[in-house]
């Protein structure tokens, strides 16, 4: 059955309106679907997104709706892209009205806190859609929408999603290429959130270079081990959903997540940095997540843990940092196993 | 099957199965692949003597080492067919109506060999006692009503076949097309039996890609056609006595293949259902020889066993006598029919995502608004569906006594031998060769409790025997089948001490409980 619309763009914060910009920058069929009427207003009247990208000019051509489900049924391709805490409310409302023939693609960085389940696998529960696929990568919303070139991964089990999603984004400014490894690429864009938060308190305590490298790349070598232990490929983690989203994310100052760092590294309290940002940062609710899953699973992930302390169990920036520096060291990567 | 529709499927197998090689340098690699395959079983002693076989394949291969391109297709085809004959079951009706006269009296009286009394005054029991059929029994019918069923039971021991044969009888169903390993037909009075109640012929000595193909094609064709069919999608028996876990695809995607077939011939019954069940038994017949392939290649199990208790009648007598004169129970347990997808089914034949939401299943298939195959998305498709399966499968597995008391026993040997290798282990024992009764009822009475709130969210279910009868009468039924039948004892009471003798059989039965819980 034909479809009126090649693509829907589930949520309207920064990552959602960018992706759905491209697409209508190369003149795509798609829709934007937000949470406020007012925010689709502003889409199709002013052509601006001001409270998730402010300053930024939105195609002309993007339209939005508030009307998930009389839009669900429209699309061949339903990309959801709504933070880790709404998305199965977002996932269960899709569900309503999606069939066996639309490929549904999440781009949430991010893990179901409770359950330890991923986008994916929420997908698969709350939908009768198979064809499942997640798009991640080193992409920040600012620079996507600005026209600055680009590439992310997309990974499924179906080659149908990865050929459809590479035919629908590609173009100059945007790369798109193509994975099976669903569950790596999905935890390394939650993971990498954790070593953000790191990174930033790093940046926060005025620490230099050296240090960060440090963290890092023990922080990539922590988010392999991990994504293997869950069944991942380990080349994912050597690929754009892995050290190409984990070098952007502890680089960038316009990373949520590095920010919220460097502010608590500078000794802010974390509630208050939260409640003074608009946007979510995945990392502090994922720390949690990956902590408790770690520790069921017997596997030891230092970083996390300091992480975890710093944000949840009162430990300053600074003593964490000491207490990592004091762990014996091992070898760099015996721990790691190639499958 | 119809002796009508026996010779339409046989035409449609060697059309299909030929119709893959349209590449006449696919149709020359398939042949020489076959003859390289065949000979070697030939000429390896495994294919039983088989003269005429050698001679087709020696015809074959001096023909199509000098032959045209044309000539490779007609011999391929020559294979194709006699593949496909071999294959096709002879289902004779006369036959059929005699076997299922016969079938419940001959197993009831097999079930209490226990008495030869019993059976010359007629006391014969019931049945239903020793062999319990249950579960989803009313969504199974209700399916078949809607479609063609396909009956994919757990696979612990040849019985399985019989059991399930007779079940399927009981449910009031026609003979389903089973595909029966040569071991079963190598029994002559229950190959007479397979080989008339539908059951075709799978020769696993046979390894060209091609005799797959026919086998795959064969069962697709017969689901076309609406024979409900039978097949163990573990692929062999489980060697180390968990439930199975992963399984076979390629079988289990035919019914996806047959389904968009019937789509595309527009059929009025189109939909194909898949109907997971467990059996379950408290002692199993080949459960000495299993562990032991089990352990001797971990991961590695071998296809075929052609020496194992079932090819001893005396033993199959001897397991039977044994089990009813503990008064065992077999479980059969039917799950909720699934779709080609892995979507639950519902009474009415429709498919229900996990809210319990109808789910229009042909749109999974659609292309362009037509139903089309697509190799790797079908693929994808049919791993869901297995992981379906497997889910059902652990969730309809009955735990019994000697699963759980095995567990505990094997349990507290681990904990009092740190650091040593289950080879090890099971070999010598560890360093103590008992266990206090006092430490046994304790470790069966913590994992009951454990199992038992399992039980109770769905999660798996249990015997009687473990939501019952006290600890103490728990542990004595599992002593009790555990010292009968295997040639030595798993574990046996001497005094206040419980002595483990056969580690590995401890090992097998305790498998089932470490496999779901």
């Amino acid at each position: 059955m034909a479809r009126p619309l090649d693509i829907l763009v589930v949520g309207g914060g920064s990552w959602g309106t960018a992706l759905a910009s491209i697409l209508a920058g190369l003149g795509r069929k798609v829709r934007l679907c937000v949470r406020r009427p007012e925010q689709a207003d502003e889409i199709n009247t002013l052509h601006t997104n001001g409270r998730y990208l402010p300053g930024a000019a939105l195609p002309q051509n993007l339209s939005a709706t508030a009307d998930l489900a009389g839009s669900v049924a429209e699309a061949a391709v339903i990309l959801v892209v709504v933070p880790s805490k709404h998305f199965r409310t977002t996932a269960r409302a899709v569900g309503e009205r999606a069939a066996g023939d639309q490929i549904i693609v999440h781009a949430t960085k991010g893990i179901e806190i409770e359950t330890f389940k991923r986008m994916s696998e929420v997908l698969r529960e709350e939908t009768s859609v198979l064809k499942i696929g997640v798009l991640s990568g080193p992409n920040l919303a600012k620079e996507i929408v600005a026209g600055q070139p680009a590439g992310a991964l997309v990974a499924s089990r179906y080659d149908e999603v990865v050929r459809t999603m590479k035919d629908l984004f590609t173009g100059p400014r945007f790369r798109l290429y193509g994975s099976r490894d669903v569950v790596g690429t999905e935890i390394a864009g939650s993971f990498k959130n954790v070593i953000a938060l790191a990174a930033g308190a790093v940046d926060g305590m005025g620490l230099g270079n050296n240090t960060k490298s440090l963290l890092v790349t023990r922080g990539l070598s922590e988010m392999a081990r991990f994504g293997v232990a869950l069944g991942a490929d380990v080349f994912t983690f050597a690929g754009l959903a892995g050290i190409g989203d984990l070098m952007v994310t502890c680089v960038s100052p316009l990373s949520r997540n590095h920010q919220v760092g460097e502010r608590v590294g500078k000794g802010e309290r974390l509630d208050d940095v939260l409640a003074s940002m608009p946007y979510v940062a995945e990392g502090v609710p994922t720390t949690a997540a990956i902590h408790r899953q770690a520790r069921k699973m017997g596997l030891e992930l230092r970083i996390v843990s300091a992480v975890h302390a710093c944000i949840h169990e009162g430990k300053t920036a600074r003593e964490a940092i000491t207490e990592l520096m004091s762990r014996p060291a091992g070898e760099e990567l015996g721990a790691l196993v190639y499958k | 099957m119809d002796p009508k529709d026996k010779e339409r499927v046989l035409v449609e197998v060697v059309q299909r199965v030929f119709d893959h090689f349209a590449d006449p340098r696919t149709v020359e690699q398939a042949l020489f692949d076959t003859i390289y395959h065949e000979r070697r079983r030939i000429e390896s002693g495994r294919g039983n003597g088989d003269g005429a076989g050698a001679a087709f394949y020696d015809r074959i291969y001096r023909e199509g080492a000098r032959a045209s391109p044309e000539r490779h297709r007609e011999l391929l085809k020559d294979i194709i067919t006699a593949f496909a004959e071999e294959v096709a079951g002879h289902f004779d009706p006369r036959v059929y109506a005699l076997a299922t006269k016969t079938i419940p009296t001959a197993l009831l009286a097999l079930l209490n060999t226990l008495s030869p009394l019993k059976l010359v005054t007629g006391g014969l029991g019931n049945l239903d006692d020793c062999f319990r059929i249950g579960g989803e029994t009313g969504a199974f019918k209700a399916a078949a009503s809607h479609g063609t069923t396909i009956l994919v039971p757990t696979h612990s021991s040849h019985l399985d076949s019989i059991l399930a044969g007779y079940a399927i009888y009981r449910l009031g169903f026609p003979p389903f097309v089973y595909g029966a390993g040569l071991n079963l037909f190598n029994n002559k009075l229950i190959g007479f039996f397979m080989h008339n109640l539908g059951a075709y012929k799978v020769d696993r000595r046979k390894k060209a890609e091609l005799y797959k193909d026919v086998l795959k094609t064969y069962a697709g064709c017969t689901m076309e056609l609406g024979y409900h069919n039978l097949f163990f999608p573990g692929g062999t028996r489980t060697r180390s006595g968990a439930v199975e876990q992963k399984l076979k695809l390629g079988l289990l995607g035919m019914g996806l293949d047959a389904y968009v077939h019937n789509l595309m011939a527009r059929k009025p019954r189109p939909d194909v259902f898949i109907v997971p069940c467990t059996i379950n038994y408290q002692l199993v017949l080949e459960a000495e020889t299993l562990i032991e392939d089990h352990l001797k290649e971990v991961g590695k199990s071998r296809y075929i066993i052609e020496d194992d208790e079932f090819s001893r009648p005396r033993r199959v007598l001897d397991f039977v006598r044994q089990l009813f004169s503990l008064d065992s129970r077999i479980h059969l347990v039917v799950s909720r029919p699934l779709d080609v997808f892995g979507n639950d089914v519902d009474d009415e034949g429709r498919s229900l995502d996990h809210r319990g939401r109808p789910v229009d299943r042909t749109r999974y298939v659609m292309q362009g608004g037509a139903p089309a195959f697509d190799d790797q998305r079908d693929q994808e498709y049919t791993r869901e569906l297995a992981a379906s399966v497997v889910r059902a499968f652990h969730r309809d597995t009955v735990l019994n006594s000697t699963h759980l008391v095995s567990h505990a026993v094997f349990g507290w040997l681990k904990d009092r031998n740190p650091g040593t290798d289950l080879y090890r282990l099971l070999r010598t024992g560890g360093a103590e060769e008992s266990i206090p009764l006092a430490d046994a009822y304790a470790r069966v009475e913590r994992s009951l409790a454990g199992l038992r709130a399992r039980a109770d969210g769905g999660a798996v279910r249990l015997d009687e025997s473990l939501t019952a009868k006290d600890i103490v009468a728990l542990v004595n039924e599992a002593l009790a089948h555990l010292r009968s039948y295997h040639r030595q004892p798993a574990l046996e009471r001497r005094g206040d001490r419980l002595f483990h003798i056969d580690r590995n059989l401890l090992l097998y039965y305790q498998n089932r409980v470490a496999g779901v819980a």
